[in-house]
């Protein structure tokens, strides 16, 4: 059954990331830029110029380009970064993880912290608390993110001294990569001290991503609470004898679960864009800076990859949600 | 000692900036094992009784007098959570909804699992003591229906679900709140039947609340009649059906449709049930202002309970007692049904293609029908009968598989502009669910006149057609600026028919528009159906799932079953000789009518 549900998910999925890379391919190959200019030494001449243009296979037509390139993809090769000569592949995955690492941060603590504002909205319902709680939930929402970042650096960072706002660890708590996650890694190498180095760089700008998302989740959550507490099977499980919070975890919260889930679900797509900013900020080396330093040295090769993971990452996300709403909701389980 | 017994309870809310009594001063007893049942129109207080009793009153709502004791004890002197004990163990409820009063994402299993932890079930024991339960109330495989939710199941299997766990904790009172009104007619006679049989085996009391006077009379012991929170009526069912002594519980009677027995007109009151802010100024008789043999004094002083018989008493105002006007039943008007058919149907049948390996779907076999100037003819069919489906395809919101719909002599059954031109002409509906069919942001002149917008009428063409549209439905001019939200249900259908009138159609196809309305309300809107045909010889299809509606309207009827006609003819004969099977078992599916009402019959 799981099979049946995920396999035309994984069909359209990969229609998606075809769309996309050929999408992304001919875009970036009508702007005006000179990747091969760009990565010449000063005194390079036309020769030099159009034997790197060769190297690059940038003289062919575009379609043979993208063939080429998908080839290459198929067999795992993203191929070679103009400016930096590394292979784009094992680039990419280097920085991956730390994206990851930030948009799970930032999930986890969007939802935590949103699931229990909605809670706390919904139990403080018809007071005057709601209101105070309207006008908190209106200004996290309407702050973009970046500048909840500068916030947390000055407050934080500058001013209490209490968090790192730099990187994703000190030098001195540098461990071996073998994950690429700093919390796995610092764990594996067995380093208590290292790991919540690591966890304190994570906590402002995962904050910074996650803050926005908190407000959206607290809202929907009391909305459909609200919404589900007035339905017949709850007051059904009241005339059985329940008392409010057992009606409350046992029929409400998995009824009104499902439109947050949604809502999770299209928020992670943002939030993955959203590390772009994020990321710069904090110097935090992840896929976001390398997009940017490949986009400011005009890097095809590293953007149309790191355009693709990107794309990867949304779909990933969304397929996880599909997935967990289908196992929430019986009503949309084949029969 | 009654088991269950309330004394001259009052609930009180403040509504709009004063105190309303919403329920006042009911009383009544219930003996263990009896049935008692509580009758009266939406706005009467009837549910408000079962949520006191099991202390889940809304916010805002306090009960401002009186005692409730059950087995013994006052409830209303306990602490919320002692209370709450009882529910689910002594006390059970049965609600009117059973697709809606089951969790959707969990299973019937794990919702019986929850109860039976909750009443102390060891763990292993559970799934035994679940399907035993199932397989009591008549489910056919009970391991199976725990495995299943409540979507997979039909609103029949859901209440027989809803019983199995109101039952299970082998409760001394089990309060049912309308609990077949959202099901089919056999289906409802199935549920009640089970009813009476799990509650005669179990010596169980219950408290029965029900819009419906047939079905009150039907399974009740005892009666109690409500009126806008007044208790005005109550005795034995058989006495009260037969020998109803308050005006009130006389008027329901005379406004209900009969199955049997002469046709004649039903009286309708006038007006409908005051809201709670209409009576809470009115210290006296709260019926007052729609009884017929009311006097001045009655809307001052408050109701006098007297006895009329054995266990039998009403609550009127010593003045009403001065006599009861004897009304002659008048004579239904004749059907002047002739001439050439507006609509006639031939060979009308959809199919659903099937594909991916699904087989077609069969939801109208070939029907055929005629209708004359002026007839009314009933269709009449359970939910997936395929009525909803002759309609669709009828005003065309369907293309046929197969058959021709030809009205006033010319074929329309192709979908083109000029046919649907033709069709909004001649053929007009009237939808189930005024609260949904007409646009919230539309006022009544804007409603009533759509048919015009097409046309671009002028506003003011568009208001006086309007003005002739509500007298021609009985409704006040004055009514044409305000939006649905201000009208009562009743009213809201009034404009509901009223809109389809716009254009003159020939014909009006009215689906299922009573359902859901109370009895005096219903019975209004029945009469305005026969009037409108008298005065302007439209023909109408009454689309129904209510027999005794059928009966009253139509001269002629049309029965489905599964996509099928299974019977057609004059109504009076089906009535009388039903030939199918199917009609049969529709027939002895309602609860019969009580004993005739003698007219002005002195108490």
């Amino acid at each position: 059954m799981i099979l049946r549900a995920i396999l035309p998910r994984l069909l359209a999925a990969l229609m998606m990331v075809v769309l996309v890379s050929v999408l992304v391919f001919v875009m970036l190959r009508q702007l005006p830029m000179d990747p091969v200019g760009m990565s010449l030494p000063p005194g390079a001449t036309e020769a030099d110029r159009l034997a790197l243009t060769r190297e690059f296979g940038l003289d062919r037509p575009v379609a043979e380009q993208y063939l080429r390139w998908g080839a290459g993809l198929l067999r795992g090769e993203f191929g070679v970064s103009v400016n930096l000569r590394r292979a784009v592949g094992p680039l990419i995955a280097s920085v991956v993880p730390a994206t990851a690492e930030l948009v799970a941060a930032g999930l986890l603590l969007g939802t935590v912290f949103g699931i229990g504002g909605g809670l706390v909205l919904f139990a403080v319902r018809r007071t005057p608390w709601e209101g105070v709680g309207d006008v908190l939930t209106s200004i996290l929402v309407s702050v973009p993110e970046f500048v909840w970042a500068i916030g947390g650096i000055l407050l934080f960072g500058v001013w209490a001294h209490a968090l790192p706002f730099i990187g994703r660890v000190d030098p001195q708590n540098v461990v071996a990569a073998r994950t690429g996650f700093m919390l796995l890694d610092t764990l594996l190498a067995g380093r208590p001290a290292a790991f919540a180095d690591a966890l304190a760089h994570l906590a402002l700008p995962a904050t910074a991503l996650g803050i926005t998302l908190a407000p959206l989740v607290t809202r929907i959550l009391r909305s459909s609470l609200l919404g589900v507490i007035v339905e017949d099977f709850v007051q059904m499980a009241r005339l059985r004898g329940l008392t409010e919070r057992q009606v409350l975890t046992r029929h409400a919260l998995r009824n009104a679960a499902l439109p947050t889930l949604s809502l999770i679900g299209v928020q992670a797509g943002f939030m993955f864009g959203g590390t772009l900013l994020v990321e710069v900020i904090f110097g935090w080396p992840g896929l976001g800076n390398l997009m940017v330093t490949a986009v400011r040295s005009g890097d095809i090769p590293v953007i149309q990859a790191a355009a693709l993971v990107y794309c990867l990452g949304v779909l990933l996300i969304n397929l996880v949600v599909d997935l967990a709403y289908l196992r929430l909701n019986p009503r949309l389980r084949l029969r | 000692m009654s088991l269950l017994s309330l004394r001259d309870v009052t609930v009180t809310a403040r509504l709009g900036g004063i105190d309303v009594e919403l329920l006042r001063r009911v009383s009544f007893e219930l003996a263990a094992g009896g049935v008692l049942g509580l009758v009266g129109e939406s706005g009467a207080g009837k549910s408000m009784v079962g949520r006191l009793i099991a202390g889940l009153l809304p916010d805002g709502f306090r009960v401002s007098a009186g005692r409730v004791m059950f087995d013994g004890a006052d409830l209303l002197g306990q602490p919320a959570a002692a209370v709450r004990r009882l529910l689910g163990r002594r006390i059970a409820f049965i609600p009117q909804e059973p697709s809606a009063a089951l969790d959707p994402v969990r299973t019937i299993g794990w919702q019986f699992g929850q109860h039976l932890a909750r009443l102390g079930v060891a763990r292993g024991m559970r799934p035994a003591r679940a399907a035993a339960a199932l397989a009591e109330v008549g489910l056919r495989d009970p391991a199976g229906v725990l495995g299943r939710y409540a979507h997979q199941l039909s609103g029949g299997e859901c209440q027989r679900v809803l019983i199995a766990l109101a039952f299970c904790s082998a409760p001394a009172l089990v309060v049912a709140d309308e609990p077949t009104t959202a099901l089919d007619v056999t289906t409802q006679a199935t549920i009640v039947a089970l009813l009476r049989r799990m509650q005669a085996a179990h010596g169980t009391a219950v408290l029965f609340i029900t819009h419906d006077l047939r079905l009150a009379h039907d399974v009740c012991d005892d009666v109690m009649v409500l009126y806008a929170g007044d208790p005005v009526e109550r005795g034995p069912a058989d006495r009260l059906f037969t020998a109803p002594a308050h005006p009130y519980t006389r008027a329901l009677l005379a406004a209900n449709p009969r199955l049997t027995g002469p046709r004649t007109m039903l009286r309708a009151l006038p007006d409908t049930m005051p809201g709670p802010l209409a009576f809470a100024a009115a210290p006296g008789c709260r019926f007052a202002s729609r009884c017929e043999i009311a006097d001045p004094a009655c809307a001052a002083s408050p109701p006098v309970w007297r006895l009329v018989a054995e266990g039998h008493d009403v609550g009127c105002a010593p003045a009403c007692q001065a006599g009861l006007r004897r009304v002659a039943a008048a004579a239904m008007p004749a059907p002047a049904n002739a001439g050439v058919p507006v609509l006639r149907v031939a060979g009308l049948g959809k199919v659903y293609p099937g594909g991916w390996g699904r087989p077609a779907t069969v939801a109208l076999e070939p029907v055929s029908l005629e209708v004359a100037p002026g007839e009314i003819v009933g269709i009449v069919g359970e939910s997936g009968s395929g009525k909803s489906t002759l309609a669709r395809l009828l005003v065309g919101l369907e293309t046929p598989s197969s058959g021709t719909v030809t009205l006033d002599g010319t074929d329309v059954t192709a979908a083109n502009r000029a046919n649907d031109a033709r069709r909004r002409a001649a053929l007009q509906m009237v939808f189930q669910n005024p609260q949904s069919a007409l646009n919230p942001r539309h006022t009544v002149n804007q409603l009533v006149t759509q048919a015009m917008e097409v046309a671009r009428a002028p506003m003011a063409a568009r208001h006086a057609r309007a003005a002739e549209l509500l007298r021609a439905i009985g409704l006040s001019p004055e009514l044409g600026g305000r939006y649905p939200f201000q009208l009562s249900g009743g009213q809201r259908q009034r404009v509901n028919i009223a809109r389809a009138l716009c254009a003159t159609p020939r014909i009006l196809l009215a689906d299922e528009i009573v359902s859901g309305l109370d009895v005096s309300v219903q019975a209004q809107l029945l009469n305005l159906l026969l009037r409108l045909r008298d005065e302007m010889g439209v023909a109408i299809l009454v689309i129904s799932h209510d027999l005794s509606v059928v009966r009253y309207l139509c001269d002629r009827v049309l029965v489905l079953h599964r996509g099928r006609m299974v019977e057609s003819g004059a109504a009076a004969e089906m009535f009388a000789r039903p030939r199918s099977d199917y009609t049969r078992a529709l027939l002895a599916a309602c609860p019969p009518d009580p004993l005739p009402v003698a007219e002005g019959m002195p108490t």
